[in-house]
């Protein structure tokens, strides 16, 4: 909760600008309480663009003070820029933290395994993606035929449980759950390839073994390389990239049998 | 109240229905936002409940802290983990042939043991945890390719032999209580020393699925014959009284009885290697 407004001020600034006020102006009856204020009137010391209050349009004349912008509610210094009125809402994707262009950054940098990573995209634990992935993963079992699901789940919480548990021995600094979870959930991709290749494909012959062995090490190389320059670890790569692939080897074993 | 006023009000006509929005807000005071599509930052009370539930979790996180650090040694077991690729390479090496290796002494520096990246002689828990899990995964393996494969055998599989290793380093810490020796190891060092023979397991069982059971007949034997040999040069050191370790030959019943236990020891393992894994290899 003390990191919402570090979070909130990572993302773009929304130039969202209040227009439409000519709607906020219906429903107002006879105002003599002076708490019932329209919505321009709000103190804020953001720039929200308020237009004056000239816009409005009351229907009926008010009989309560309108301009008395000391009486307002003036905003704690912590108070966010998103937290206005029902129609300054941010849009839903950016409360939600589902920022694709982060999103798509990150996959980028797991389809190219030997491009060095930088160590700050995974500040933002971002479990969205993986969830995605993790469904299309389970849905192009489905296509094969194989209704895992459950193993699907199942196997990655353990995964990423014992993963969190060795990376936390193994490094200086420590990592958080959500930030293994995401950097698991986003190496998954490569596998949703090989799963789709095995719609179409029986994947037990020497053919299917040497791509899931070539797919099973790139999932596990890039999943390493975010780890190691994320948390700074040195000389540990290939300790990291083992059980990476040792995880990512079952999920094969799903996939192939 | 405000609702009732408003519509016994009654004289606005373009209000159909009432705004209910304003009816929760004005009890919260001139320091509230008056509009109630506030967020819920602005609000006290919620910003109270928010305080308190932040402090509630931390709280609750250091209790875990301190609890967990009681029972599992956090700081002690990353020592055993500070190790890196070099060290991996070396040590496995060493676990498969350890016949051309001189100096099987830990150094020291100031008392506390140097960590494993810096002395391939120090033990480590990495290699036989990662040794322990690709066991477990390639008995899975061998049971699929013999068609005798569910997921719960994993689990079996993983349970047993879970069981035979605590098993194991329950009896040598007995017999080295009763032996009384005086020595350095710890619970965590004999977990580990214990957890090295995994690598010769799993060497045997995948042999064996490659090129059939001769090979893993040979290849086992190579493992075992390596690492007893690997386990007494390791345990002389630390159990054997200084005379003795050098190879000179002392006298005495408590230094023989320290010779047979390091060659119960160091025999325990190879049994324990056929034990685990000849039911994989049919």
């Amino acid at each position: 909760m003390s990191g919402f407004d570090n979070f909130n001020t990572d993302f773009y600034q929304s130039s969202y600008s209040v227009d439409d006020q000519s709607q906020a102006t219906y429903g107002y009856g006879n105002a003599d309480n002076p708490y019932n204020k329209p919505y321009g009137q709000y103190d804020y010391s953001q720039p929200m663009g308020y237009s004056s209050p000239g816009m409005m349009q009351p229907q009926q004349p008010y009989t309560g003070q309108i301009f008395q912008p000391t009486q307002t509610y003036t905003p704690s210094p912590s108070q966010s820029m998103y937290s206005s009125s029902f129609d300054d809402e941010p849009p839903l994707l950016e409360e939600l933290g589902i920022n694709f262009d982060h999103i798509w950054q990150k996959t980028l940098t797991v389809l190219h395994p030997m491009k060095a990573a930088d160590g700050s995209i995974m500040n933002e634990t971002d479990l969205a993606g993986p969830m995605v992935f993790c469904l299309a993963f389970g849905a192009t079992l489905l296509l094969s035929g194989k209704i895992q699901f459950g193993y699907v789940y199942g196997i990655s919480a353990i995964g990423c449980l014992g993963m969190y548990c060795l990376l936390n021995l193994m490094s200086m600094t420590g990592v958080s759950f959500g930030c293994v979870a995401s950097v698991l959930g986003y190496c998954l991709l490569p596998m949703i390839l090989l799963s789709s290749f095995g719609v179409l494909f029986s994947l037990q012959g020497m053919m299917g073994i040497i791509l899931t062995a070539a797919i099973i090490g790139w999932c596990s190389f890039s999943a390493s390389k975010i780890f190691i320059s994320a948390l700074a670890m040195d000389g540990q790569q290939l300790l990291v990239a083992y059980p990476c692939a040792l995880l990512y080897g079952v999920f094969a074993l799903i996939s192939v049998f | 109240m405000r609702l009732r006023n408003s519509s016994m009000d009654g004289s606005d006509g373009s209000q159909l229905f009432e705004d209910t929005s304003r009816a929760g807000n004005q009890q919260a005071g001139p320091q509230a936002a008056g509009f109630p599509g506030q967020s819920l930052l602005s609000d006290p009370m919620s910003n109270l409940a928010m305080a308190y539930g932040s402090s509630l979790a931390s709280q609750g996180r250091e209790m875990v802290d301190k609890n967990l650090d009681r029972f599992i040694p956090i700081s002690k077991l990353k020592y055993y983990f500070a190790v890196d690729t070099v060290y991996v390479g070396k040590k496995l090496g060493l676990l498969v042939f350890p016949y051309m290796h001189e100096n099987w002494e830990v150094s020291y520096q100031q008392d506390t043991p140097v960590a494993p990246r810096f002395d391939v002689n120090a033990p480590d828990l990495y290699i036989p945890a990662m040794g322990f899990i690709t066991y477990v995964l390639v008995a899975g393996l061998a049971l699929g390719t013999q068609n005798r494969f569910s997921p719960e055998l994993l689990g079996v599989q993983a349970s047993s032999a879970l069981v035979w290793l605590i098993m194991e380093v329950l009896a040598v810490l007995l017999s080295l209580y009763l032996v009384t020796v005086n020595t350095d190891l710890t619970t965590i060092d004999l977990l580990a020393f214990s957890g090295y023979k995994y690598v010769g397991m799993i060497v045997g069982v995948v042999a064996g699925l490659l090129f059939g059971k001769p090979a893993y007949y040979l290849s086992l034997l190579w493992c075992c014959v390596a690492i007893f040999v690997f386990m007494i040069r390791t345990l002389r050191l630390k159990l054997l009284s200084e005379a003795a370790a050098e190879g000179r030959l002392v006298r005495g019943a408590r230094n023989q009885l320290r010779m047979y236990l390091t060659m119960s020891i160091a025999a325990a393992q190879p049994i324990f290697m056929y034990w685990l894994t000849y039911h994989l290899i049919r």
